[in-house]
């Protein structure tokens, strides 16, 4: 496995955001889904790093939306990802179940 | 009040947000600013707002600068340049000690060269051009201990560190490039 392919704690996270909001992944709604589901309080500045980064990775791609007036004419920015962004997700979620397994004490429902 | 704090928050992180990201990053901001005014108070979407710049600052300063790819390839060279310095004066301490001879002699230099070598080889692993930018300072270093040095170091030395120093640099940003695989940025 290379270095590269495994994800860090953020990137997960913000990756597994952008897959369950598919067509509607820019970066509000990432980070209010990361926010819902974590109930961790994260700032648009990290989920954006994390995003270029994932974005220099290869494991996300981004276009340009339209400008709405209710974000002062500003355009979104999508986010999906890509096969090699599916595959860490594969990869890092099979390191965590190997490496969870047969702990005791520590059960997923 | 409240617009003069936004305005003045918003000129701000448009100075931070590098510029790709800077209107889809301040459009989030506002679109969601507007949806929690309506939701709770605009005082309370305001602390909301501020707590937002303040957090978002560092990581999106930390982007802007590793952008700048050069800033990053001279800290590395730096860097290298400070193992190499580091390596040289405890080799000389090393083989003066040993042979108590002159603190400059060959052996120290023919120990020196393979290390520099493989600082080189690592640091150009980090950055592509650092290895170029690591025999560049020792071109300078050379020629300024040379033009402006007042400690007695023999010609031969300084002559041998003139070529030997980039050349093992040169080698080091090589072997480096010719390995295949992920290439450095």
């Amino acid at each position: 496995m290379k270095r590269e392919d495994t994800l860090g704690s953020l990137e997960h996270i913000v990756l597994l955001a952008v897959l369950r909001l598919g067509a509607d992944a820019y970066g509000m709604t990432v980070r209010r889904e990361i926010e819902t589901a974590t109930r961790r309080d994260i700032s648009i500045g990290a989920v954006y790093a994390t995003l270029v980064r994932l974005e220099s990775k290869g494991f996300v791609r981004s276009q340009a939306g339209a400008p709405t007036a209710e974000r002062g004419g500003r355009a979104k920015r999508y986010f999906h990802t890509t096969a090699a962004g599916q595959s860490a997700l594969r990869t890092t979620h099979e390191a965590i179940v190997k490496l969870s397994g047969g702990l005791k004490g520590l059960r997923y429902t | 009040m409240r617009d003069r704090i936004l305005r003045v928050a918003n000129w701000l992180l448009a100075r931070i947000v590098p510029e790709p990201e800077r209107e889809p990053l301040l459009g989030d901001l506002t679109e969601e600013l507007e949806l929690r005014s309506r939701a709770s108070s605009a005082s309370a979407a305001l602390k909301w707002y501020l707590r937002q710049f303040c957090a978002s600052a560092p990581p999106l300063l930390w982007v802007r600068l590793t952008r700048i790819a050069w800033v990053s390839t001279t800290a590395v060279a730096l860097l290298a340049y400070i193992a190499v310095g580091v390596v040289e004066l405890a080799v000389n301490w090393l083989t003066s000690s040993a042979s108590a001879s002159a603190p400059y002699n060959p052996l120290g230099m023919l120990i020196t060269f393979p290390m520099v070598v493989l600082i080189v080889h690592f640091a150009t692993r980090l950055r592509r051009n650092a290895g170029i930018v690591v025999g560049t300072f020792m071109l300078v270093g050379v020629t300024a201990m040379t033009l402006w040095g007042t400690e007695s170091v023999p010609l031969w030395y300084r002559i041998a560190y003139f070529f030997a120093g980039p050349a093992a640099a040169f080698i080091g940003s090589v072997l480096r490039w010719s390995r295949p695989g992920r290439e450095a940025r």
